[in-house]
């Protein structure tokens, strides 16, 4: 690990300025990600500002209906929060499904927001990465790409977001409140993320310096929701593919729906042309299928990520069955 | 920073962290040894403490943070000497093997309400377990009790729990690296970032300029001398072909030079700031390409000096033979099956890393090295020929050892320490990071095994012939014995009249691989049970019944393509009990599917020698204290597979005393003579003889003494628990400790060998749409002659299983095209969670052995050999799809189905 220094933030705008005025300044909150890359010698900055003491750990109510979470709420708090698990359900099972209970005691929600990718070249600091060190090269593009995107990449970086709160969080349309050097400012979390393009290093549309300081959610969808996330294994993997769905009937017919794909691009996938291929139309297998199909057309593969292909459609056409029809499914990857 | 206070368990600590220190280092600095390094990543949850009654990962806890708060270790579970109930559940149900992760496990349990007890899989998300298959840490948690209080003297066979256990669950037990040395300086390894290349030049003073840097150890420092890293009683059976830095690096990962520091962080500084020039050369990865003409040389060494095959052809060593007519067998042959079967590189995954402490003694200027081994007598022999020194001046001591699976059945650590303490006169430490463990230290050997097999219609074996390439990696280390074990006991488990082998074990420009768990045969197993599984099913015949009709029989000689090997005979048989344990479950109603997944079993049979070839030597000292209690002296290494409690109860029982009234010492060459140490499943049958009689002659001395004493004929005199009955007085054993000191060995040099049998059998329910598999029942049937400790070795069993079960479905070391790893963290390399492990439902064969120690055999690696293929035939029975390359991940699975 390489020296840094360590400050103690008191109120999230002295914490801004500090951070925003140091290029090499970065904001530590729970401390589960970037302590893990400090010691890999992935992230080397010189300063760090501790945000854990700012108490942004509140849920309240907001006057829409809505619910604003503090950004420093812990990832174990907010999954047994009443108001979550009963009116956001999604949210519930998205951060149950990850990391565990040790990691969510200490995780944030705006730090599970802004994770970095689990990409194994990225986290081996010996090795090159264009999201790590620009113009170094990706050797995920020809080497062990099994975990990697299948939508959205560009030649420079086929990683994938690790975050399963933040693909439920672009389902139930949240809000970043971020706080800047300038003030504040609001950021659907649907535009948040960036493709990766060019630029892989940045994964989210936010300035250096700039601060989660909430997460707001609108007025609950209704309807029937659910995360389902497919992984190698029963517990504690990242997602090969995950799908947070959140659906509304009218009559036999798909009134509204939130459809969105994690463990497929740099961002959660918010998989708009299913949405408009469902929405008013009878969910029936056929248009479920199509649905898929349309979402995943221009899906582009690489050697070792095809499978995501097929098991994508076959996970958002079994969730969708689930939500539509009223057949409860076995649980999957509890 | 002024004012820091933490409460560490009720005491105050007020010495500010380090900048970027974890909680975890500020915690183990302050003596609180019990919380565990297992990962630094937040992966396994080894470090787990209480910070103010939430459980979190110490490792990514800034130190810092923890000001103002109090922070329970798992030493501070226990209130005023009364253990925690969680503590007392993990002890009455032996909820643990090496004990590394219990710490973790305990802590994380003491804070689980009532949702997270009905969930334990979800619950126990963070925290691993590499040893026992999670079934008696599931018993712990819910509070069932298995530890049995057995009169004295009849401790055999009964279940007694391990002689450490109260250590293990208050995080008192004494690990590796759990001391605290004064003056201790640390080491950082430099590594090789490409595959094959030679140094041209290291400049070291940029390093030595760093604050705290003490030197910097490069191959002009190092011996000449070339060893193998491998540790066996016949050095001459391994290649000799490592130095402790070489000149030229053959894989990426190669240690290349050490730095020394005051600190972790100026050894790491300095590490950083090495400048070492190569010139790259060119390298092979693929152990197939490696052999052909024109491939680069790995090792262009003396083929006789080195011990290596044919090096010009990367061949390390090779075996071809034939028993009976292959090609005649073949043609007489109903049907016949070819396949070519593929296992991938593994880690074993032990919880502590490797690594060692060495330090003089300051009155003696006795070097001691104390290390997480396996053998630390051969290590010492080891290390006194590398460094000429005298036995005499050199002691090699392990602590308790935190998991092995054959990894510190190697020298990968101690000859650095030793060249480092050497120089420097000052203690030293090296202790490697979990990242190094996957990419510096050794894997379980890559092999791609063709099998062809024949058969009559009605089953009969009329051919089998297997060609075996096995990837050694750039070291040869235990290349060539995996190699030939890995074609022993997987061929000779078949009455077949025709058999040929031609294997090879090949090096390459990958990070070397090493003993593991099976050496060699689970890898052979899987493709021998894959292939004869394959035939039944074109034979139309019961895969069952083809192994019933064609496996070994009581009487039956062992033969491999080599003929018989010579001290190797089936001293008793249990695999039809075994066969018959599984036709039964199998006959039992399927249960609940979910709609439209296929069902399918299929089970596969392991044979295994009880003890290694070539010799392997038990040696134990039992010893009559003042107090009228023995001391038992062993030479074998403990890591968490139960030896030590049997051994236990084989001296207790043949003394006639309770368990506690003998005491243990182990693993520490000033104990005993030489002791070949703890592999090759060798710790009940080698070491338990060496102990029973130890025991045994203790008891002659103690009836002979008290017969002189009394002057009471010693026909007349008998063991009554706590002395001798000397014809109605009763001699106390402490009085005959007053007189001449008694003090017994006993030696086994572990020949004739008898062998073990395992047989695993799941049925399992697969989701064609995902390729998601379930397992809907698993049974393990095991002989293991006499049972000494029937709960331990159930765990044992469990433990080997779950292992298994991870090589069969989820685990792989990826390397990417220049050898580098790729998969260096427990984040990408998936060891199983308790989410992830079937219970599998043990049972033990009836069955008495004449060989082993009252009736017993060995069942420590064995349990792992025959999972994988049980679990591709269930695949196989459930979907009609042979699957030949391990793991068997969803992907996998879901491609065969839809390539169908």
């Amino acid at each position: 690990m390489k020296p840094f220094a360590y400050r103690r933030a008191t109120d999230a705008r002295s914490a801004v300025a500090t951070v925003a005025a140091d290029p090499d300044a970065a904001f530590l909150a729970g401390g589960t990600n970037l302590v893990d890359h400090l010691k890999l010698g992935v992230a080397c900055p010189s300063l760090l500002v501790d945000v854990s003491d700012l108490a942004a750990d509140l849920v309240e109510h907001l006057p829409d209906g809505g619910l604003r979470i503090g950004a420093g709420t812990r990832n174990s708090d907010l999954a047994a929060h009443p108001v979550v698990r009963a009116h956001y359900p999604l949210l519930s099972e998205a951060l149950l499904s990850g990391a565990s209970g040790q990691l969510r005691n200490a995780a944030t929600t705006a730090g599970n927001l802004l994770q970095r990718t689990r990409c194994g070249y990225f986290r081996d600091a010996t090795a090159p990465c264009n999201k790590r060190e620009p113009g170094s090269g990706c050797p995920a593009v020809a080497g062990h790409n099994r975990h990697h995107a299948i939508l959205g990449a560009s030649p420079d970086c086929v990683a994938t977001h690790p975050s399963d709160l933040a693909a439920a969080m672009v389902a139930l349309d949240a809000t970043a409140v971020v706080l800047g050097p300038d003030g504040e400012r609001r950021v659907p979390i649907g535009g948040l993320y960036r493709l990766p393009g060019d630029d892989p290093t940045r994964d989210t549309v936010l300035a250096h310096g700039e601060l989660i300081t909430a997460v707001e959610l609108p007025a609950p969808f209704g309807g029937r929701a659910r995360y389902r996330k497919v992984r190698d294994r029963a517990s504690f993997a990242f997602a090969l593919v995950s799908v947070a769905a959140a659906v509304r009937m009218h009559d036999g017919v798909v009134e509204d729906l939130r459809l969105v794909f994690g463990g497929l691009a740099h961002r959660p996938w918010r998989a708009a042309h299913a949405e408009d291929a469902l929405r008013g139309s009878a969910p029936t297998e056929v248009a479920l299928r199509a649905a898929a199909d349309a979402e995943l057309l221009d899906a582009r593969t690489l050697s070792g990520n095809g499978f995501k292909v097929p098991l994508a459609r076959n996970t958002l056409v079994s969730v969708l069955r689930e939500l539509t029809d009223g057949a409860a499914e076995p649980e999957d990857d509890a | 920073m002024t004012g820091f206070e933490v409460r560490v368990n009720g005491r105050t600590h007020d010495d500010a962290p380090r900048p970027g220190q974890c909680l975890r280092t500020y915690l183990r600095g302050h003596g609180w040894f019990g919380v565990k390094k297992g990962c630094d990543a937040g992966d396994c949850g080894a470090c787990t403490v209480h910070v103010d009654g939430t459980p979190v990962h110490s490792c990514l806890y800034p130190a810092l943070r923890a000001d103002g708060k109090q922070v329970t270790t798992v030493e501070g579970l226990a209130t005023d000497g009364e253990l925690h109930p969680v503590q007392e559940q993990f002890l009455a149900a032996q909820g643990f093997q090496c004990g590394f992760c219990t710490a973790g496990f305990l802590i994380t349990a003491a804070a689980l309400d009532d949702e997270g007890r009905a969930d334990l899989p979800r619950a126990l998300k963070g925290n691993l377990c590499r040893c026992t298959g999670y079934r008696a840490i599931e018993d712990a948690i819910t509070g069932v009790k298995h530890v049995e209080e057995p009169a004295d003297g009849e401790a055999v066979g009964r279940n007694l729990g391990a002689p450490a256990g109260p250590q293990v669950v208050t995080g008192t037990a004494r690990y590796t690296f759990d001391v605290d040395v004064p003056g201790l300086l640390h080491i950082k390894l430099v590594r090789s970032p490409h595959a094959h290349a030679r140094i041209t030049g290291i400049d070291t003073a940029a390093a030595l300029a760093v604050p705290g840097v003490r030197v910097v150890l490069t191959h002009e420092d190092a011996p000449q001398r070339l060893y193998s890293s491998a540790q066996h009683e016949i050095v001459e059976d391994d290649p000799c072909d490592t130095r402790v830095f070489d000149d030229v690096v053959r894989h990426v990962g190669q240690r290349v030079a050490a730095v020394v520091g005051e600190t972790e962080a100026a050894a790491e500084a300095g590490a950083r700031l090495v400048r070492v020039d190569y010139e790259v050369l060119p390298a092979v990865t693929d152990a197939h390409a490696a052999m052909r003409p024109g491939a680069p040389v790995v090792h262009d060494k003396d083929p006789v000096e080195a011990r290596i095959a044919r090096p010009a052809d990367n061949v390390l060593a090779e075996l071809h033979d034939e028993f009976g007519d292959f090609a005649a067998g073949l043609a007489e042959a109903d049907a016949v099956y070819r396949g070519t079967f593929r296992t991938p590189r593994a880690q074993h995954a032990a919880l502590e890393t490797h690594g060692a402490l060495a330090w003089f003694d300051a009155e003696t200027g006795r070097l001691t090295v104390r290390t997480s081994t396996q053998t630390p007598f051969l290590t010492r022999r080891s290390l006194c020929a590398l460094f000429d020194l005298p036995e005499s001046d050199l002691r090699v001591v392990a602590g308790r050892v935190g998991g092995g699976f054959g990894g510190k059945q190697e020298m990968l650590v101690e000859d650095v320490v030793v060249l480092a303490a050497l120089r420097l006169r000052e203690p030293v430490k090296l202790e490697l990071t979990r990242s190094e463990q996957f990419s510096g230290s050794t894997t379980r050997h890559p092999f791609t095994v063709e099998v062809e097999v024949g058969a009559k219609a009605d089953g009969t074996l009329t051919a089998l012939r297997v060609h075996v390439v096995s990837d050694t990696g750039a070291y040869g280390n235990h290349g060539p014995g995996v190699l030939f074990h890995s074609c022993g006991e997987s061929i000779a488990a078949y009455r077949c009249p025709n058999k040929r082998t031609d294997a090879y074990a090949v090096y390459t420009h990958n990070v070397p691989s090493g003993a593991y768990r099976g050496y060699g045969l689970g890898q052979v197993i899987f493709a021998v049970e894959s292939a004869l599984d394959e035939l039944a099913h074109r034979l139309g015949i019961d895969p069952l019944l083809l192994r019933e009709r064609s496996a070994v029989r009581d009487g039956d000689p062992l033969t491999t393509a080599s003929g018989a090997e010579e001290d190797l005979l089936i001293g008793s048989y249990g695999l039809d009990q075994c066969l018959d344990v599984v036709r039964a479950a199998r006959a039992e109603p399927v249960g609940p599917v979910p709609g439209g997944w296929l069902v399918g079993d299929g089970a596969a049979l392991s044979m295994i020698a009880t003890a290694p070839p070539r010799g392997h030597f038990g040696e134990a000292r039992l010893r009559l204290l003042a107090d009228g209690t023995f001391e038992l002296s062993v030479g074998t290494a403990e890591f968490g597979n139960g030896s030590t409690t049997v051994h236990r109860q084989l001296a207790a029982s043949a003394l006639g005393v309770a368990t506690s009234r003998v005491s243990i010492r182990q693993s520490d060459t000033d104990l005993v003579r030489h002791d070949t140490g703890a592999f090759g499943s060798t710790g009940v049958v080698i070491a338990g003889t060496a102990v029973l009689r130890a025991a045994e002659a203790m008891v002659g001395a103690l009836l002979g003494a008290a017969a002189e004493r009394s002057g009471v004929d010693v026909s007349r005199c008998a063991l009554v628990g706590r002395g001798v009955d000397c014809g109605g007085r009763v001699v106390p054993f402490s009085e005959l400790a007053a007189g001449e000191p008694l003090t017994t060995t006993g030696h086994c040099d572990g020949t004739p060998r008898s062998v073990a049998f395992n047989v695993h059998w799941f049925r399992l329910a697969v989701d064609p749409g995902t390729g998601e598999v379930r397992v809907l029942r698993s049974v393990h049937a095991a002989d293991a002659g006499q049972v000494l400790n029937p709960m331990q070795c159930r765990g044992q069993v469990e433990g080997g299983v779950a292992q298994g079960f991870g090589a069969a479905v989820a685990e792989h070391v990826d390397t990417g095209a220049d050898g580098a790893v790729t998969t260096a963290a427990f984040r990408q390399y998936h060891v199983p969670t308790f989410a992830d492990v079937p219970r599998t439902e043990v049972h033990f064969a009836d069955v008495t052995d004449p060989l082993g120690p009252l009736g017993a055999k060995s069942m420590s690696e064995s349990p792992f050999n025959p999972v994988a293929p049980a679990y591709a035939n269930a695949l196989r029975a459930a979907t009609g799809v042979r699957f030949t390359d391990l793991p068997l991940t969803r992907d996998r699975v879901w491609l065969g189905l839809s390539r169908d």
